[in-house]
């Protein structure tokens, strides 16, 4: 598309191109879970990018624009589908940090983000908030709907922590040596994540190490616009990781494509090339150990029917669609379930349950309609917040099959023969 | 009939301008259309014989509206082609004359209808306009389609002097399976069962027989696959659905020739869908009946027109009279209106076409 | 936009189904050609039939134009909004109504994707044939207006071949009903369907359309033949035609396509190719085995210096997948582009590319030649430079040589995307002052005040035009006048 956009040479390759490259087709649409649901063109990829480049020309005021974009879910499911290579994240991301700055926010608005900034991604913060929500809990009812949503979503009680070494040596024949990031909020919510993640990799001749002292990668932070904090918190990290490393292991998804966008998050940045060499590094769980090949496990004595249910950052972001399936197909005496309209966001996405929390409830609620379609005995996933939101949903609906990371499962795949 | 035989456009459009009330008449194949014409003014389409232009590269043939059908086919078939929607009275009928009343032979089952193969005609108005409609070439999406509207109108909006269609490569060879049914359900569900199937057959028809009812099944396609597609779909049906006896038989002309046997002093083709079957034949169970195209047409051949026009109302169909003095041709329920007066109202709006 | 209107309007939707602030407009004023822009007054998202019949008689009365609109992706601007008209998106009215698999029919509501159509059909082994590029988005309502084509016509028609009975609202508020679930469509009496079918929403809006399903083929068989020149991919089709087959599609893609698709989607298709031909057989296995087996000597011989047969669905997908997305990808080729869309008499294909060399050489500007082969249905893709002055002018009057040139051969200015917006002005060249006064006085029977999809189809003055300066291209070069 053609504009009369005019902005200073920092921002503009990440923002122009992906306008300039639009060409309005439409076939984003059909990728879009709030155009799937709102029948708007302002609720889809399309629109929103009109809306931006409108904001942009002063055709109209950011803060009308503002409630469109925010109802984006940054599922990234409209990049693959988008024929002219449209980098809609670049945009996106670009945008909400140049917005953020002269955004005006309702009070409640501003707490809510001001309360997700400042405790998501602080381990030892996000758990003190955790036992407030607990308490919180009891008058959610007479909260606004954000903070409902949030406090609807905090477990009942916190899973005790599971200390991992800081080298976890390799089993049997060492095949590689990994650094392996924890992650924030998932420390909290679910440590056995980076446990079961550490001993599959580990059982795979891995050696893996996990320094101490690590903190929040800031994407979550970049999702929301917050680039100066995402930045501060993700330098924390490079110094930690030893030099002879193969690759950086994250088990978020969501994290992951967030340190892949390390090189736009610290452009003009004195540190920039150092970033750009730790994000290189960064790999997704199930993508490592599908490139060095799985060491095949004992398997389960009884069949299990598993259904992988993609998160989008793996899926649309990062393009790993077959790696965590391959994984699963490996083990013995595991069926595999499709989950139709797979590459659908379940409503998870960031701090979208919290920002949009009527939205992501249909998603979450579409979504674990079509999980238990397919039957599963157990719905496996890549990202904690996905693992969150369908556990949440399925609790709605009375159900209490498992859901768990594909790194539990395979850990559960190697144990059990033991 | 005393037809006036314009030679020209000119001649044609002058006739349309010296007369209030004209009928069009090809061969006069068809009697029952032509009985309600009572004094109007009678044209001939006979000086719109000929082929104008035929591509067979292009899969495109452009010929008068007065061309007997027969012409079309044979100067197709010399270059291994055919209308693939396949002319009812192949031996008696001009081609406008088979648009006019949309009349569509078995084979049409495998591509498509008349409607599925205009893509142009030129015509004369009730206001003596010479004009064209559609296109020559096999796509076109310019302008509203009027030459689709024309198939099955009668001649009650304009006459037709040429006519430009779309036209296939003809399969080289064709077979035909006969299979005995104990019932019109049994059959209807060997048909729906056809329907889900993978067989592309180029004619399927059936018809009460001597013991039960008859299916008529046709395949085109190459001389070596044949006899195992026909026999696959022989196999098929035997186990799947209550076939009794019969098999591939030298059938081809049979299935071709829906009219065939079908005694009456009116020949009626009734569109109804396949569902609406059994409504239709248990009240017709005492008069000669097919069913054609997969049981999306029926012909009734009747003696009592205003028993069979009272019943089509009744069940809601439409029926067409091509044989036998009809006062009208049009038989149960009637016409839309809304749209098609407006085209009425631009195209002859003094009523002159009858 | 005036107020007495919107007032009727909410007495009909609830206010977050009438989009009236200009952020919520906005985003509609284009549809898939961005070379017109026009702010709507206001766009109504109706639910249920009643509330599109309303709506058209509220705006009959009120003599307040409207265009129907689905997904937005009409390449000639056919749903491009009036200004201070009403957009009626009917996005909302998208439930697939009735299956039935027996009677292979399939009853619809207007604003339901194509694509959804054959998802929903495919356990029954049916499919809805239609398949333009965009069907994964483009929806039923659309494509009836258009008479949407795509990859499969020349053996199955387009959309109007697919359509067997229809309820819809004319423009004046009358409802009414053509056509039949039986194969025959409208079986008796002139063809209503085939008529509505391709009006380009100026008659009114469909509300409930019965469609054709077909089975869905045993086995495809799809070849990839490469060239080292375009001429003779166009001599391949001929010698397929020549030799007696029909083949479901054979579509031809040059140099610059392949590129540009195979950057959106790695195609996998062969790099050095000048030029690619995409063959599919499709239906009964044993009689498409023999088609192929045919086909492969007719391909050996047209000099393709490789060919690839799809060994799996995944690969066949992946092939399709490239040519639909031809189109769109060329924006990573190109910041601006006019897709055009003219029809040639296949046999004169050749002649037709050779034109188009000639002509864009001519201008300096590239073009990207994709199209359907087996019915002359070319797609000129035409780059330039919006920034760059004059750079759109010279665009379009090169497609306009191009359209003029398809006229002279005997074809088409529109196979498939229809006139729109984009080629009202060049109805002429194709229909006399004789025939576009018959068809507008058809349209002002069943439109009397000319509000629906005002502007559209006709050359005209009453809607916003593309910035043209000057002389019209086909005036430039004699072929219409405005005399």
């Amino acid at each position: 598309m053609r504009h009369q956009i005019e902005l200073d040479a920092l921002r503009a390759p990440e923002m122009l191109e992906p306008i300039e490259k639009c060409v309005h087709c439409g076939f984003c649409l059909a990728a879009c879970p709030t155009y799937d649901l709102l029948g708007e063109e302002m609720d889809s990829p399309r629109g929103r990018i009109y809306l931006m480049k409108n904001v942009l020309e002063a055709r109209i005021e950011a803060d009308e624009a503002q409630p469109y974009i925010d109802r984006c879910l940054g599922c990234m499911a409209c990049v693959p589908a988008c024929p002219s290579g449209v980098e809609y994240g670049d945009l996106l991301v670009s945008y909400r940090a140049l917005q953020e700055a002269e955004r005006s926010r309702s009070l409640t608005d501003a707490v809510t983000r001001k309360l997700v900034c400042e405790t998501l991604p602080y381990p030892q913060r996000f758990r003190l908030a955790i036992r407030g929500g607990k308490i919180g809990r009891a008058f959610a009812t007479l909260l606004p709907d954000a903070f409902g949503a949030m406090l609807s979503l905090l477990p009942e009680s916190l899973p005790a922590p599971m200390p991992l070494p800081a080298v976890l040596p390799a089993v049997g024949e060492r095949r590689g040596k990994v650094g392996l990031l924890l992650g924030c909020a998932q420390q909290v919510l679910a440590p056995a994540i980076s446990h079961a993640a550490a001993h599959v990799l580990a059982a795979n001749g891995i050696e893996v190490h996990i320094p101490r002292g690590q903190s929040c990668c800031g994407s979550i932070l970049l999702h929301v616009g917050a680039e100066d904090q995402a930045r501060q918190l993700a330098r924390g990290n490079f110094p930690l990781m030893p030099d002879d490393i193969d690759a950086i292991i994250t088990t978020a998804a969501g994290c992951g494509s967030g340190m892949n966008d390390y090189e736009l998050l610290f452009k003009g940045e004195a540190d920039a090339e150092r970033a750009r060499a730790f994000s290189r590094l960064v790999m997704d769980f199930s993508a490592y150990l599908a490139s060095i090949g799985l060491r095949p496990p004992p398997g389960f004595a009884e069949e299990r029917v598993v259904a992988y249910q993609d998160a989008c950052h793996l899926l649309h972001a990062q393009g790993h669609q077959a790696e965590p399936r391959a994984l699963l197909r490996q083990v013995p005496n595991l069926r595999l379930v499709n989950i139709a309209d797979a590459g659908m966001c379940c409503g998870s996405a960031g701090t979208y349950n919290i920002d949009q929390p009527s939205i992501a409830a249909e998603l979450g609620k579409r979504k674990v309609a079509a999980i238990l379609a397919a039957e599963p005995d157990v719905i496996v996933s890549g990202n904690i917040g996905c693992i969150t939101q369908m556990r949440a949903h399925l609790n709605f609906v009375g159900d209490d099959r498992p859901v768990m990371h594909l790194a539990q499962l395979l850990h559960q795949a190697y144990s059990e023969g033991d | 009939m005393n037809a006036n035989v314009p030679a020209s456009i000119g001649e044609l459009q002058a006739l349309v301008k010296a007369h209030d009330r004209i009928h069009v008449v090809g061969n006069g194949s068809k009697p029952a259309l032509h009985h309600g014409a009572g004094d109007a003014a009678l044209a001939g389409a006979g000086g719109f014989c000929g082929i104008i232009e035929y591509q067979p590269q292009e899969f495109t043939l452009t010929a008068g509206a007065g061309t007997p059908v027969s012409v079309i086919a044979a100067e197709l078939k010399r270059h291994g082609q055919y209308l693939p929607f396949d002319p009812l009275l192949p031996n008696s009928s001009t081609i406008g004359g088979t648009v006019a009343a949309n009349l569509s032979g078995a084979r049409r089952y495998r591509y498509g209808g008349i409607r599925d193969f205009i893509l142009g005609a030129r015509v004369v108005d009730g206001l003596g306009r010479a004009f064209r409609v559609g296109g020559k070439v096999v796509k076109n999406a310019a302008g509203f389609d009027l030459s689709k509207f024309l198939v099955g109108s009668l001649g009650h909006y304009a006459i037709m002097t040429e006519l430009t269609f779309k036209v296939f490569p003809e399969p080289p060879q064709h077979r035909a399976l006969r299979l005995r049914y104990a019932a019109l359900p049994d059959i209807l569900d060997a048909v729906y069962y056809l329907n889900q199937n993978i067989y592309e057959l180029d004619a399927l028809e059936f018809a009460p027989a001597d013991a039960g009812w008859s299916l008529l099944l046709c395949l085109a396609g190459f001389e070596d696959t044949l006899p195992s597609r026909i026999l696959a779909l022989q196999e098929s049906l035997r186990a799947d659905t209550a076939g009794l006896d019969g098999g591939e038989g030298d059938d081809v002309n049979a299935a071709w020739q829906p009219l065939a046997g079908l005694t009456g002093d009116y020949l009626v083709k009734v569109a109804l869908a396949p569902k609406q079957i059994p409504g239709l034949d248990a009240r017709v169970s005492h008069l000669k009946r097919r069913y054609s195209i997969g049981g999306n047409l029926a012909w009734v051949a009747t003696d009592d027109l205003k028993m069979l026009d009272a019943l089509l109302l009744e069940q809601g169909l439409r029926g067409l009279c091509i044989r036998g003095a009809a006062s009208s041709p049009l038989l149960g329920m009637p016409l839309e209106v809304s749209l098609a007066a407006r085209v009425k109202q631009v195209l002859d709006p003094m009523n002159k076409f009858v | 936009m005036n107020h007495p209107f919107i007032q009727a309007l909410q007495q009909i939707y609830p206010a977050e189904r009438l989009l009236t602030r200009d952020v919520q407009l906005l985003p509609y004023e284009s549809d898939g050609l961005t070379a017109f822009q026009t702010k709507p007054g206001a766009v109504a998202l109706p639910v249920d039939e009643d509330e599109i019949i309303s709506t058209v008689r509220l705006c009959h009365q009120m003599e307040v134009p409207f265009v129907a609109r689905g997904s937005g992706t009409s390449l000639s601007g056919g749903s491009l909004p009036i200004a201070d008209g009403l957009i009626i998106g009917l996005n909302r009215m998208n439930r697939i109504k009735r299956i039935d698999p027996r009677g292979r029919i399939a009853v619809v509501e207007p604003g339901v994707i194509n694509l959804h159509i054959t998802h929903a059909v495919e356990p029954y082994g049916l499919y809805y044939a239609p398949d333009p590029s965009s069907q994964s988005i483009c929806t039923i309502g659309g494509n009836i207006a258009f008479n949407s084509g795509g990859a499969h016509c020349l053996k199955y028609g387009m959309t109007s071949n697919h359509v067997l009975g229809m309820k819809v609202v004319l423009a004046d508020g009358t409802v009414t009903q053509f056509g039949s679930e039986s194969l025959d469509g409208v079986g008796i009496g002139p063809d209503l369907v085939g008529l509505f079918v391709g009006s380009e929403g100026l008659f009114g809006i469909a509300l409930e359309i019965t469609l054709r399903l077909m089975p869905a083929p045993q086995l495809y068989r799809t070849v990839l033949a490469a060239y080292d020149n375009l001429g003779r991919a166009g001599d391949a089709v001929s010698m397929v035609v020549a030799s007696g087959l029909l083949p479901g599609a054979m579509e031809i893609m040059d140099r610059l396509s392949i590129k540009a698709a195979e950057a959106a989607v790695a195609a996998g298709y062969p790099p050095d190719a000048e030029a690619l031909l995409i063959v599919e057989l499709e239906g009964e296995a044993l009689q498409v085995e023999a088609e192929f087996a045919q086909l492969q000597g007719v391909i050996e011989e047209s000099g393709a210096f490789e060919v690839r047969v799809a060994q799996s669905e995944e690969e066949r997908a992946r092939i399709w997948k490239g040519r639909k997305s031809a189109f769109s990808a060329v924006g990573r080729l190109s910041p601006d582009f006019i897709v055009q869309d003219g029809v040639v008499p296949r046999s004169r294909l050749g002649e037709a590319l050779q034109e188009i060399d000639a002509i864009k050489s001519k201008y300096g500007l590239d073009v990207a030649n994709v199209f359907h082969a087996g019915d002359g249905n070319l797609h000129p893709l035409i780059l330039y430079d919006g920034r760059e002055a004059g750079a759109l002018e010279r665009a379009e009057a090169l497609a306009g040589e191009i359209l003029a040139m398809c006229v002279d051969l005997g074809g088409s200015i529109t196979g498939e995307h229809g006139i729109g917006m984009e080629k009202r002005d060049y109805m002429p060249a194709m229909f006399s002052d004789q025939e576009l006064e018959i068809m507008m006085a058809l349209r002002r029977a069943i439109d009397p005040k000319e509000i629906a999809n005002r502007g559209k189809m006709f050359p005209g003055v009453e809607a916003p035009a593309l910035q043209q300066h000057g002389l019209h291209p086909l005036e430039k070069q004699g072929v219409i006048s405005r005399e």
